[in-house]
């Protein structure tokens, strides 16, 4: 059982302790220990076998990191570079797309292979991408090869975003590594911004998940799909919007408090989500939904010469194929990244300048019908409930079902849970942000004393209430674990 | 011009305050830290230093208890797994902070005079019918993702109460029928002020049932007169108009039951009987039981039915627990439900003084003596238990009646409250529970000289897993 963020265990007494043990002295190499033994307490509480292929991952790489450094500029470089890249993959392939492969490989030739059933080890996809990230960097001499091995385990281990992500940087957080010193501003910020991200995830998250498993299904705890055959075309919509803003809650809360947690600690990670539903074209969504995959797309990949001249949408096709695979094993999530693919492409074609012609209200209404009938997609694994999904929310359900255009489990969903949807949307929306920017950058010190004081109030109380519902919450992982 | 000056205003007191903001942020968020560390310790203290939960009353169960450390156990994931579930699970006043987190979440809802909370699955719009009677039966599961819900801990054991294998496990789908393998749930409405939870009833054909009262007919033959007498759930009554397609017809399985039943057997209609009475308080409202006032009604029709003398209820004492919430607070977690209690209403007979009841384990060995009519603890919660005390066990009633006639009753919990009220009808009342007796239920009838013989329970166990006990109990 995975160590979740949203867990009363890891509140109150692995931070505690972390926190404590971590705060005790204040010289660096003291305080790297304890977040080095943190993180792999952290990961072996879930992964008790699994920690050390995590340790023999930041070995490898460290390894040929300094390999590369050694013999920059020689084609020995490029060869220990080949050498990460390729056991990284190949370890991400092994544990996360094997079942997969063979699936497919039993369609489509006349073969009958057992299809194994590895248990993936939590967090591969992020931190693989992060050893990738820094090999690729060091080859660049974006970044200096680390010395010390203890050093890159911190990095590549570091316990707030080990899990699921955000995907950092080695630049990011280099110079942290052997110098921080977090100062209060520091620990408040990153304990408000940490509370903020729990309440996301416990209030919000969760019940946006209980109205989509009542009409999906529980398939995130395991169970299967429910059949949506005869789902009305309204409820279809409303619950795809809930779980639509389900993911967002749930993935941006994580990295709110991974994000917290590390500038509790003086790290300063880069923001993962930029209020991704404001968006006026699927391009800009991907600009402020997960930042840390797509920009590691764009740097590592997109940018590669794969295919010579005509890479710009070779690529981008590409991109978007490893985007949807990336998230799962599954043809619903290759289908969802090229489902982005396409429309980015048309974006491109149509170009930017075009696009910011157009009426806002028109390019508000095209995002996000895109986005929510993308996470449809995102959402069912199941082909033959996908296809229901599609029927249903094209209206087709009701031309050739006999499916309502409304029903009244829908209605009374809908009152049930009025006040927590449009809760959901408005915090989906940058008011807070705005809120904050008035109190912290353009009203006086007795403005800002004031705001930082409702602000530490409303985040005890989020902080009180979130911990009493996670007494009824003892089985609430996060969505990105899967991942 | 204006303008311009109160942009440079506003530049100049922002600048301002920017030169000092550094050391009133610093000092600020210096407070503010204690304020965090202050509230994370209080709470961090608390779970650490008060007693942990053992059980809930909520949900009925046992909580988690500290794994035992194994180098196997850890490797398996196993140790640490317990470990946080125990932190968990046991946390100080769980049922209290469980209660407010409920409360909480209500506020996230609209709250009207007559609103309708679904809780469980929604594939609806598909009103679910009886099946022929040539198909097997089938039903659909109560709120099952809101009992799941509640046994979060998979580790963890249910506390005995009277929602132990409980009617809440009919048959779902064995036929492979799409319609029938929907999961209605339970709705909650609000009529006249007050909350009421409703299991929905997704159909079936009691084919299991009448098959085992048939053949429970031609083993003892005319000697012992047989009696069925199904109790419909009180969605049969209760449920809005406008939601009446999301509950099948009790009345078209019970009447399609009598039809199958041997001539022999007497089919007792309560259906009917019970709703002449749905303005007065049947059924509970936050308990998925009947109250003692509906088993009444039914004892009555079976009476009548048996040509038994039967005693008005006029001439029983009536005893009152207050307060009372029972199973459905912890099926649907409704706050409502938990913040709208009732009272708990029982009727002991005038003779009960002049009754022995007798308690036997379910092999009917080790007998003990104890009230038909027993307290328990947390009335509050459990006071349907104050029915013998629960299920598991074989209770005899020596009356004080002298007629020579012998009743055993089969039954679920339902059929708990129903005895009482035959205390002055025979001389004898053997109460089995389908669920928990160990004999042959054909030699026990013969060897004790039973001569009446009723099987009484809800619909859900006439047409669900329950019913394929009766015929277990025939042959074991």
């Amino acid at each position: 059982m995975k160590l979740v963020f949203s867990s009363l265990f890891f509140l109150y007494v692995f931070m505690a302790v972390v926190f404590l043990a971590y705060y005790l002295r204040k010289d660096v190499k003291y305080r790297n220990f304890v977040l080095i033994v943190a993180s792999l307490v952290f990961y072996a509480w879930g992964e008790p076998i699994w920690v050390f292929m995590l340790i023999f991952s930041a070995a490898m790489n460290w390894f040929i990191g300094l390999k590369i450094g050694q013999y920059k500029d020689t084609p020995k470089a490029k060869i220990f570079v080949g050498t990460a890249i390729g056991i990284d993959l190949l370890l991400l392939v092994i544990f996360k797309y094997t079942g997969f492969l063979v699936e497919n490989l039993n369609v489509i030739l006349p073969i009958d292979i057992p299809v194994p059933h590895i248990v993936m080890p939590i967090g591969i996809s992020f931190f693989t991408f992060q050893a990738i990230s820094y090999i690729m960097d060091c080859y660049w001499e974006t970044v200096k090869p680390q010395k010390h091995f203890y050093k890159f385990l911190l990095y590549l281990a570091l316990f707030p975003q080990l899990v699921a992500g955000p995907i950092v940087r080695y630049s990011v957080i280099e110079q942290e590594i052997d110098k921080r010193s977090p100062m209060t501003i520091d620990i408040t910020e990153g304990a408000m911004r940490a509370i903020i991200g729990l309440s996301k995830k416990v209030i919000l998250a969760n019940g946006l998940y209980n109205i989509v498993k009542e009409y999906f299904g529980d398939f995130l705890n395991g169970s299967p799909y429910n059949d949506i055959s005869s789902m009305s075309f309204l409820g279809t919509w409303f619950v795809v919007i809930c779980y639509s803003l389900y993911v967002y809650f749930d993935f941006s809360g994580y990295s709110d408090i991974a994000i917290g947690l590390g500038r509790m600690f003086g790290f300063h990670f880069n923001e993962n989500f930029n209020y991704p539903f404001i968006c006026k074209t699927i391009s800009e969504f991907w600009q402020r939904w997960h930042i840390s995959l797509s920009s590691f797309f764009r740097d590592y990949l997109f940018y590669m010469p794969i295919f010579g001249k005509q890479r710009k949408y070779a690529n981008l096709f590409l991109v978007w194929f490893c985007t949807g695979l990336w998230h799962g094993a599954s043809w619903n999530f290759i289908l969802w990244g090229l489902y982005f693919g396409v429309f980015i492409f048309i974006e491109t074609k149509i170009g930017k300048k075009k696009m910011k012609k157009w009426n806002k209200v028109v390019t508000h209404i095209y995002s996000k019908l895109i986005i929510v009938v993308g996470f449809g997609i995102f959402c069912f694994s199941d082909m033959a409930q996908l296809g229901n999904f599609f029927v249903n929310i094209s209206g087709m359900g009701m031309l050739f079902r006999g499916n309502a255009f409304a029903d009244i489990a829908t209605w009374n969903s809908l009152l049930n849970n009025l006040f927590l949807v449009i809760f959901a949307i408005a915090v989906s929306m940058p008011i807070l942000q705005k809120v904050k920017y008035f109190f912290n950058e353009w009203g006086n010190n007795t403005v800002y004393t004031v705001g930082k004081g409702l602000a530490t109030l409303g985040c005890c109380y989020l902080l009180v209430m979130s911990s009493i519902l996670l007494v009824d919450n003892t089985n609430n992982p996060f969505l990105y674990f899967r991942f | 011009m204006e303008e311009k000056k109160k942009t440079q205003q506003k530049s100049k007191l922002y600048i301002f305050n920017r030169a000092k903001r550094p050391l009133v942020a610093d000092f600020v968020c210096s407070i503010c830290i204690r304020i965090f560390i202050a509230v994370f310790g209080i709470i961090a203290l608390f779970l650490m230093l008060f007693p942990h939960s053992t059980e809930s009353q909520i949900e009925k169960r046992k909580l988690a208890e500290f794994p035992q450390f194994s180098l196997q156990s850890y490797f398996s994931g196993e140790f640490t797994k317990g470990v946080s579930t125990f932190y968990d699970d046991t946390v100080p006043y769980r049922d209290s902070f469980k209660t407010a987190g409920y409360n909480f979440k209500s506020i996230f809802g609209l709250h009207t005079d007559d609103e309708v909370k679904i809780v469980g699955a929604k594939e609806l719009d598909k009103k679910p019918k009886p099946v022929e009677p040539s198909q097997n039966q089938t039903s659909q599961k109560p709120a099952e993702s809101s009992v799941n819900e509640n046994s979060q801990a998979s580790d963890v054991s249910k506390v005995e109460s009277q929602v132990s294998e409980e009617e809440s496990k009919p048959e779902t789908s064995q036929m492979g029928d799409a319609e029938y393998t929907v999961e209605n749930g339970i709705i909650v409405v609000k009529h006249n002020g007050h909350y009421r939870a409703l299991e929905l009833f997704g159909g079936g054909t009691g084919n299991t049932y009448v098959e085992a009262l048939n053949n429970f007919h031609k083993d003892l033959g005319d000697d012992v007169k047989i009696y069925s007498m199904i109790a419909p759930l009180a969605s049969e009554y209760y449920t809005p108009a406008n939601y009446s397609g999301f509950t099948a017809s009790q009345k078209e399985v019970f009447d399609s039951i009598a039809s199958r039943l041997d001539d022999g057997i007497v089919s007792v209609d309560i259906d009917t009987v019970l709703g002449y009475h749905t303005a007065e308080d049947i059924y509970f409202r936050t308990d998925h039981h009947w109250t003692p006032l509906g088993a009444y009604y039914a004892a009555q029709e079976f009476a009548k039915a048996a040509g038994l003398d039967f005693k008005d209820i006029s001439t029983y004492n009536k005893n009152t627990i207050e307060g009372f919430v029972g199973t459905m607070y912890a099926f649907t977690q409704d706050p409502n439900i938990n913040n709208d209690p009732e009272d708990f209403i029982y009727y002991t007979p005038s003779n009960l003084d002049d009754c022995v009841t007798e308690h036997y384990t379910t092999d009917f060995t080790d007998m003990s003596e104890w009230d038909f009519f027993c307290g328990v603890g947390d009335p509050q919660h459990n006071a349907y238990l104050t029915f013998m005390g629960g299920d598991e066990q074989v209770v005899k009633v020596n009356t004080n009646v002298k007629n020579g006639k012998k009743l055993a009753v089969v039954k679920d919990s339902y059929g708990n409250a129903v005895p009482g009220y035959l205390f002055g009808s025979y001389e004898e009342i053997y109460v089995i529970d389908m669920r928990y007796f160990d004999l042959n239920l054909v030699d026990f009838i013969k060897e004790n000289g039973v001569t009446d013989l009723l099987f009484t329970m809800v619909t859900y166990s006439a047409v669900g897993e329950n019913a394929e006990k009766l015929d277990i109990l025939r042959t074991q």
